[in-house]
């Protein structure tokens, strides 16, 4: 009678098997089988020949050690089989915790946006685990239906490096003029017809656990944006010299959050970087620096990279899809934009 | 493989992306959590010969039954072929999470049998991915690790320890080798554009390569840029078909692809709405080279690459083909790979999404 336990063997885990014989032919398998049964078909792994778990069988006193060379896995049943016939079953339990993770932030936070709208983000509390997306985030109407066919359907999931910020694409062929996806399906959104962005509380954090609860953010749906942004039609509001007050600039269109994060720089007097606390506005239509020493009275640059986008992927050097028809729609050079201002 | 700058070591891959084999039989495995593209020798046991006939039911269980787990935390994220041996390579996640572990897969293509890659001491090299965070960009998502991981500061008498993860990254979706070149594609999880990197290999330290957007114009009416999703070297590496994430198929000479240029690719073809690209291979029939294109939507697209030389820019917006194709009932085919010069390898679901390998005569094709 064989018995199986979980146990460790030379620091590693293992399932230990007392009442085996020398030299008997061991092997473990993932998946359910009960003890005792035979198994003629090919349904179990084990006899359909598919390959055991690998790992080393360690004699440990009068016991054998099953230690696998990857770690078993929580959740998972083992079976053990002996000669071939299923000996034990062991379950890698789980471990029982509360949901604790949440969804803490949607962007954009604008409560308008372009029907053309490529990119949103979701920010959750903890690293989050992959391959929950497509079947966790969805665009719904407001009443709760899906829209079909709305988000990029991707295996490529965006996650940041500490995989707490989710970036949600809308499906670009149904956004860009001339494609099949847009003269057949048409826009994703709608204007005029408000949907929310939902996060259902079956995505996966990093411990496994669902979330604590599903999320979601309601937008109503403008025209079409397709315009370069433009920086030189930003609103300056310069501090005064000698103080710590924010700059702050306003945008007049929602812009990206990602984006704005990174591409917005504010150099000093020999083009030195002024570091300081930088902040996004309400509906990412501003941004402010306040500066960890006050502004010197001396011409400041606002130095704007050119890949910053708006909500629609249109960006400072060229719009999301170029209508080679219209001037206004030419490329503009990819390097940054200054703009000058002087605190006094 | 000296010649080729391999140090021998431990290649500590965080995470399983796509794979394509360089020259020699090193594997090329790109690992997105790290912002790394590996040069590996895999030293393929061989031996190398001609590839017959292969099919494999429920790969997926299988290697999950290797890598003791249920087939559901399996993830098969890329499939490549040795051109000598024809053993099968996958890039896989097991597990999910924290408990997320990526291996390499070797499958014999004479019985099945499955083994992992050895990867604790091995000859490699590594090149930073190099849409990576730029230099400039200081944000960092700082969280509380589980295990050892990160660094320990010490605030007043309290000592934490912290990881610190950049925000802005960049995921490689497809790779090819060809002629001295590691070439790239990948999305970016802030901007939207269609970056394709080019590194010489053997990697050089402090040289992560150019990048440049390739444009592409639909209907003679709109420029545009996209990531590319998937793409194929052809005509000997002179000539690249890509298929980008908003479904047209593109074509543009490599040797379009100077530093500093604009590159404009020529709009051969499109997929259809509500489809994504998901893998090309190119193979010889009857002396002539064709171009097969895996779809999510749609069965196998089959591409004659005299038509797409002979094939204008699609400028019509009603347009609804371009390049001659033709559209194969083979459904949920995810990767393909050259399987010696008489097949290629597929990777395919059912609709219960069981996986299975599968070869296809290409004079069938």
């Amino acid at each position: 009678m064989t018995e199986a336990t979980w146990s460790r063997s030379g620091g590693s885990e293992c399932i230990r098997l007392a009442g085996v014989p020398a030299g008997a032919d061991v092997r473990v398998f993932p998946g359910t089988v009960f003890p005792g049964t035979v198994f003629p078909g090919t349904v179990f792994p084990g006899t359909g020949g598919w390959p055991p778990m690998a790992g080393r069988l360690d004699q440990d006193g009068p016991d054998w050690c099953f230690v696998p060379r990857f770690a078993f896995l929580d959740g998972t049943s083992y079976t053990v089989m002996v000669e071939g016939t299923p000996a034990a079953v062991l379950v890698r339990a789980r471990p029982e915790r509360p949901a604790v993770t949440e969804v803490t932030g949607i962007r954009p936070t604008a409560a308008e946006v372009p029907v053309n709208l490529l990119r949103l983000y979701v920010w959750f509390s903890a690293p989050m685990s992959e391959g929950y997306a497509a079947g966790q985030v969805r665009i719904a109407r407001d009443d709760g239906s899906s829209v079909p066919g709305a988000l990029l359907p991707s295996e490529h999931e965006l996650w940041d490096g500490s995989r707490r910020r989710l970036t949600v694409l809308l499906d670009p062929a149904r956004i860009k003029r001339g494609l099949p996806g847009h003269q057949q399906a048409g826009y994703p959104l709608r204007s005029g017809q408000p949907f929310r962005l939902v996060v259902g509380d079956g995505f996966r954090d990093a411990q496994g656990l669902p979330l604590r609860s599903p999320a979601e953010r309601r937008y109503e749906v403008g025209g079409e944006e397709r315009r370069h942004v433009d920086p030189a039609a930003w609103a300056l509001a310069v501090p005064p010299a000698g103080t710590r007050e924010p700059l702050r600039v306003t945008f007049g269109r929602p812009l990206d959050h990602g984006l704005l994060g990174r591409c917005l720089q504010v150099r000093g007097p020999g083009l030195a970087p002024v570091d300081g606390t930088a902040r996004t506005g309400p509906g990412e239509r501003s941004w402010s620096l306040a500066p960890n020493r006050a502004w010197a009275a001396a011409v400041h640059h606002l130095v704007v990279d050119p890949v910053l986008e708006d909500l629609a992927g249109n960006s400072v050097s060229r719009v999301f899809d170029r209508d080679l028809t219209r001037p206004a729609d030419q490329p503009r050079p990819a390097r940054p934009v200054t703009i000058a201002f002087s605190p006094a | 493989m000296g010649e080729f700058g391999l140090s021998r070591g431990r290649v500590a891959l965080r995470s399983a992306g796509p794979i394509a084999f360089g020259p020699a039989g090193i594997l090329f495995v790109a690992d997105n959590a790290a912002a790394t593209v590996f040069a590996v020798d895999v030293a393929d046991p061989g031996p190398a010969g001609a590839a017959g006939p292969f099919d494999l039911a429920d790969v997926d269980a299988r290697v999950g039954s290797f890598l003791g787990c249920e087939p559901g935390d399996i993830s098969i994220k890329d499939m490549a072929v040795h051109p000598l041996s024809h053993n099968v390579y996958l890039s896989v996640q097991r597990g999910q999470g924290d408990a997320a572990q990526p291996v390499l897969v070797r499958i014999s293509p004479v019985g099945g049998s499955v083994e992992d890659v050895a990867l604790d001491d091995v000859p490699f090299a590594a090149t930073v991915i190099g849409d990576a965070p730029a230099e400039d960009d200081d944000r960092l998502d700082t969280t509380l690790p589980l295990g050892d991981e990160g660094e320990e500061i010490q605030f007043a008498t309290i000592k934490i320890r912290l990881v610190r993860q950049p925000i802005r990254t960049a995921t490689v979706t497809d790779m090819a080798y060809a002629d001295g070149t590691l070439l790239i594609a990948g999305l970016s999880n802030e901007e939207f554009s269609s970056k394709l990197r080019r590194v010489p290999f053997p990697f050089s330290a402090g040289i992560s390569g150019s990048s440049l957007e390739i444009f592409h114009v639909s209907h003679g009416a709109w420029e545009t840029a996209a990531p590319i999703r998937a793409f194929v070297p052809y005509d000997g590496g002179a000539s690249i078909l890509a298929s980008y994430t908003c479904t047209p198929v593109v074509h543009f000479p490599l040797a379009d692809l100077r530093d500093g240029a604009k590159a404009v690719g020529r709009t051969v073809a499109e997929l259809g709405a509500v489809n994504q690209p998901l893998d090309m291979v190119s193979f010889v029939q009857d002396g002539e080279e064709y171009l097969l294109v895996a779809n999510s939507a749609h069965g196998l697209v089959k591409i004659a690459c005299r038509d797409i030389d002979r094939q204008s820019p699609l400028t019509e917006p009603q347009q609804p083909v371009g390049v001659p194709r033709e559209t194969k009932d083979l459904q949920g085919i995810r990767r393909l790979a050259n399987f010696g010069d008489s097949y290629v390898l597929a990777l395919q679901a059912d609709d219960a999404g069981r996986q299975q390998l599968r070869s296809l005569k290409t004079a069938s094709l």
